[in-house]
């Protein structure tokens, strides 16, 4: 839900005349956000029936986010680097997104902890954590982008 | 960048958080540099057990395998040590036949599955502590004499996963990952190459954690038992997979059918009788990840219908967490062992002392091949230590007797294993990193052996 969010708010292209192709950061970005609500599905499940499998699914998705998110970062400089329009109001952005990646991050070791503690209750925690703070993210990005919009 | 930072006006409450979960990541990151305490206080009867911590990052500490160069073990004044072989690939467990012929079996694990990213780094860390051995699946055979070897003959080949053997009669048995099979032996044979005969199945595959099957015969040869370890940590893999595991399976051997002596046990290896009592000990490897003290590894008799807790408790009613659902009515029941060895040390070699070739002191008690820990710091085992028995118990702390293994550096030149008294009442021990069978026996004027260190 939220990765729609943010792929609304990042393709807005900017009419200069010739097309320009969107940030690829952003579309990594939404894989991981996406691989990240993932997991709190799984460690959901998994809280409601203890069966392993939904645990081994959790810690997958996380490690793919955080692979996603460490391409995002590498796309990052080359979008930067090659002068695409990357969004007016940045940082709150990306000080949330490397919020939700540290606490994933936190995560993937909590999860790879053996038994029933992967996930109850701090590996869930961290997962809801991680979702809560990635919509924050994408409602202050979008506000903020709005409001850049309307105040020029 | 510089734009959006112009334009965007971050709140006070998320600058808050930003510092608040960077802080507390760095923290808990740092957080888990524990050491561990003196091993002293976990070895007897009533180990003291401090509360369990949960990691985030779980310590790693392993001895980089070096192997031994010049230098041999290190034993006390009265005794020597010698390599009755060397060149071995990865020898595990002994068995010394009735003619004195020392049977060497050297085998190595089968594959583990990757079922999470953790799974990769582990298999990393086998690597470096020298754990990830080609398998060899054979039994080599040493004959010698007083010590000296004469014969070394390859005695069974094409084994999967072999560790315990025990002789019946004519009827020599393997017990390998997957299964016990029975191969006909002439006293005196040199090697085997008749088929064997599956007796029974035992847990192997596809995850097989725990992979050793160590064996035992009754002393009347009319049952087997088989120490059957765990297939996880601490269940990770599902209770499902941990059917008829953790356990000591009495085998019939006239039928192949069997029950479960005893369960709740993680890792149990070491099969002994011991002499006084007649009654059966074991000694087991307990479960890691919930701190540099916990849980000891211990050495205990094994009662029939006896529960040891694994994986819903430990040392008697300790809970674990980590397993859920939990079992209340299981817990209640389980027994604490009898003598613990100290957290980590991986006790996988228990000879009880029954020869007539050590000095008085090491003659009615037990020795412990410890293996050495991976997960602890500082290191713990990495040493033969003998626990001296009186009345069928043992009565008083575990005493080094074979050290060395480690040299100044925490490198290890090898790590002990099984354990065996040769037929002279030596004591043999399989080295698995340092490819060696190292015979330990006493230091009398006129021996025609030279010391060893």
């Amino acid at each position: 839900m939220k990765h729609a969010v943010i792929t609304e708010t990042t393709f807005n292209t900017q009419s200069t005349g010739r097309p320009r192709r969107g940030p690829i950061h952003n579309v990594l970005v939404s894989f991981s956000a996406a691989y990240f609500t993932g997991a709190l599905v799984t460690d959901l499940a998994y809280w409601h029936v203890p069966d392993v499998l939904w645990e081994r699914f959790s810690i997958w998705l996380i490690v793919a986010g955080l692979v996603m998110a460490g391409l995002a970062a590498i796309a990052y400089v080359f979008d930067f680097a090659d002068n695409r329009p990357i969004e007016r109001p940045a940082w709150p952005r990306v000080v949330g997104y490397a919020i939700a990646v540290l606490l994933s991050l936190a995560n993937a070791f909590v999860h790879s902890r053996d038994g029933y503690t992967a996930v109850v209750p701090l590996g869930l925690t961290l997962s809801a954590l991680v979702v809560i703070v990635l919509l924050l993210t994408a409602w202050v990005g979008m506000a903020l982008a709005n409001r850049h919009r309307v105040g020029g | 960048m510089m734009h959006g930072f112009r334009n965007a006006r971050p709140s006070k409450l998320a600058r808050g958080v930003v510092v608040l979960s960077v802080a507390a990541t760095s923290l808990a990151l740092v957080g888990c540099d524990d050491h561990g305490g003196d091993p002293g206080k976990q070895i007897g009867a009533n180990p003291v057990l401090p509360s369990l911590q949960q990691y985030l990052v779980p310590p790693i500490r392993i001895a980089k395998a070096i192997g031994w160069g010049d230098e041999t073990p290190t034993v006390p004044q009265g005794l020597q040590v010698q390599a009755l072989a060397t060149g071995l690939e990865h020898p595990r467990s002994l068995c010394v036949l009735p003619n004195g012929d020392v049977l060497v079996v050297e085998s190595n694990g089968p594959k583990a599955p990757i079922f999470r990213p953790k799974d990769i780094i582990t298999g990393w860390v086998q690597w470096f502590a020298g754990a990830k051995a080609k398998d060899a699946n054979r039994i080599t055979l040493i004959r010698s004499g007083n010590g000296v070897p004469e014969l070394r003959t390859v005695f069974l080949d094409h084994l999967n996963s072999p560790f315990g053997v025990a002789l019946v009669g004519h009827d020599l048995y393997v017990a390998n990952t997957d299964a016990i099979v029975r191969y006909p032996y002439q006293d005196g044979q040199t090697s085997i190459t008749a088929p064997g005969t599956k007796l029974t199945d035992l847990p192997g595959g596809p995850i097989d954690h725990h992979w050793t099957k160590a064996l035992l015969a009754s002393p009347d040869g009319s049952k087997l038992y088989v120490g059957v370890g765990s297939n996880s940590n601490i269940g990770e893999n599902g209770i499902g997979a941990e059917y008829e595991r953790a356990a000591i399976w009495e085998v019939d051997r006239a039928s192949g059918a069997h029950r479960i002596f005893a369960g709740g046990m993680r890792n149990p290896t070491g099969l002994q009788w011991e002499p006084e009592t007649g009654k059966l000990w074991a000694i087991a490897n307990e479960r890691d990840e919930i701190g540099p003290d916990l849980v000891p590894d211990y050495l205990t008799s094994v009662r029939d219908g006896g529960f040891y807790g694994w994986p819903y408790s430990y040392y008697g009613q300790h809970l674990d967490p980590r397993i859920m659902p939990q079992r209340p009515d299981l817990v209640a029941s389980a027994i604490a062992p009898d003598y613990a060895l100290s957290s980590h040390v991986a006790p996988l070699g228990l000879a009880m002392s029954s020869g007539t070739d050590l000095p008085a002191n090491y003659r009615g008690g037990a020795f412990v091949g410890e293996h050495g820990s991976w997960d602890r710091t500082p290191l713990n085992g990495y040493k033969v230590v003998f626990v001296p028995f009186s009345g069928g118990m043992p009565s008083g702390p575990a005493q080094d007797v074979v050290t060395g293994f480690l040299d100044a550096n925490s490198h290890a030149r090898g790590r002990p294993v099984g354990l065996a008294m040769d037929r002279s009442g030596a004591l043999l021990i399989a080295d698995d990193v340092g490819d060696t069978v190292w015979r330990v026996s006493s230091a009398h004027p006129g021996s025609p052996l030279k010391p060893g260190s």
